[in-house]
């Protein structure tokens, strides 16, 4: 094979042929760039569709998990009609403020399963904000009515409010942070401690028991409040993340 | 990876982890052990529903047995609790006759019958008849052959007649 090549480097060429100039370019750059935006764009794809429904069904399912105040088991607290309501509404708002774009997300040109994944992205995202509502928003009796009323005054108000997506993204983080205090720290606290007889509970913290009973409070343990700080953190990390657009030419 | 996988994986990810939340809710198990449990329990009734759906149900055998032995023995919960273990999805007519035969049996009384239990043998023995209308039983043991025949006796234990007054129903014996 060496022989072989060497006799045609020995052989002269003939001043009948034609010689072919090719240029000579330096292609490393471009080859370097367009491995980058590979690289990019994979790592979108990844965050898209990969990190953002991670993210939401774990919102999706720490949302609605409570522990039992007197043996700490697990409770799953399926949401409220309402909760689903206030979801669709803050879709509805994200789509709204071009937080999310229809365009962006369902166009002809993608192909079905990217359609599809789009698709399930935005379902998990409508989970996460079910499960989030019903995380925020006291489980029943007469606070149950009010912070929902305060939820639907918010909501409402944004609905027709001009917005971007980082007023929005800070407006609700403030709405969520307030919910969250008012549940896990002002009406926790009001709460008596479960695992305790009636009078024992009446001697000891007769405030606590009366608040628990007038306003119905239901018993969890402190961990509760502790989960659900992590789910709202979360999902507004998820929210965060949240490209308004799938196709980015657009 | 091409985007197309990603895509995919997505699409398996969401379904998977989806499927995965719905069911603990659905199942509301209060602690991991618990979980474990159903978990198992909804895996193998899905099983099952699969057989049924492809059409290789039958019934377990080793479980009808014990089932049929615990009812000659007159042993009728463990009986019936073997046999519903044997015919999970209640589509098996000769299964279900015996349920409603070991209702029957449990439920008889020399005095007053058990209403509730003849209640219940009612409706298994008109699941055998919705199973098999034509269903007869082989077994010499047992003295009511048909589900129509167990249903008539229930039915008449159910219902208060001049003939429940009857002094010498006490010697009357069970079928």
């Amino acid at each position: 094979m060496a022989k072989l090549k060497q006799r045609e480097l020995d052989t002269p060429v003939s001043p009948d042929e034609v010689t072919v100039e090719v240029p000579v370019v330096n292609d490393l750059p471009a080859i370097r760039e367009n491995t980058a935006a590979q690289q990019i764009a994979r790592g979108r794809a990844l965050r898209n569709y990969v990190y953002l429904p991670l993210i939401f069904l774990t919102v999706a399912l720490l949302g609605g998990l409570r522990l039992s105040g007197n043996d700490g088991s697990f409770i799953f607290v399926r949401p409220a009609l309402i909760c689903l309501i206030f979801a669709a509404i803050l879709l509805l708002l994200f789509f709204r403020a071009g937080m999310l774009r229809v365009d962006g997300w369902f166009t002809e040109e993608m192909t079905g399963t990217q359609t599809a994944a789009n698709g399930l992205v935005l379902v998990s995202l409508f989970a996460a904000a079910t499960q989030i509502f019903n995380s925020l928003i006291p489980e029943q009796g007469l606070p149950f009515w009010i912070v929902s009323f305060c939820f639907l005054w918010v909501l409402w108000n944004n609905l027709f409010a001009e917005f971007d997506p980082k007023r929005l993204l800070k407006s609700l983080g403030a709405m969520f942070g307030l919910a969250f205090v008012t549940k896990y720290m002002v009406l926790a606290n009001l709460t008596a401690p479960g695992g305790r007889s009636w009078l024992r509970s009446l001697i000891e913290n007769p405030a606590q028991e009366a608040a628990t009973w007038l306003l119905d409070l239901p018993r969890f343990s402190a961990g509760t409040g502790y989960i659900q700080f992590f789910a709202v953190i979360i999902f507004l990390l998820g929210l965060f993340l949240t490209p308004s657009a799938t196709n980015r030419d657009r | 990876m091409k985007e197309k996988y990603i895509h995919i994986l997505c699409i398996v990810l969401t379904l998977g982890y989806g499927g995965l939340v719905a069911f603990l809710y659905a199942a509301e198990p209060r602690s991991l052990e618990e979980f474990t449990t159903k978990a198992r329990s909804a895996v193998e009734n899905i099983a099952t529903k699969g057989t049924v759906v492809i059409g290789t149900y039958e019934v377990d055998a080793a479980k009808f047995n014990e089932g049929l032995a615990a009812f000659r023995e007159d042993r009728f919960p463990a009986a019936r609790d073997m046999f519903e273990r044997a015919d999970p999805e209640k589509r098996d007519a000769r299964t279900q006759f015996y349920i409603a035969y070991s209702y029957y049996r449990q439920g008889w009384g020399r005095v007053s019958n058990d209403d509730t239990l003849f209640q219940l043998g009612l409706e298994a023995a008109e699941r055998v008849r919705m199973l098999d209308p034509d269903f007869r039983s082989d077994d010499p043991d047992l003295q009511m052959k048909t589900p129509v025949e167990i249903r008539t006796e229930l039915e008449e234990g159910l219902t208060v007649t001049a003939d429940d007054f009857n002094p010498l129903r006490i010697f009357r014996e069970r079928k």
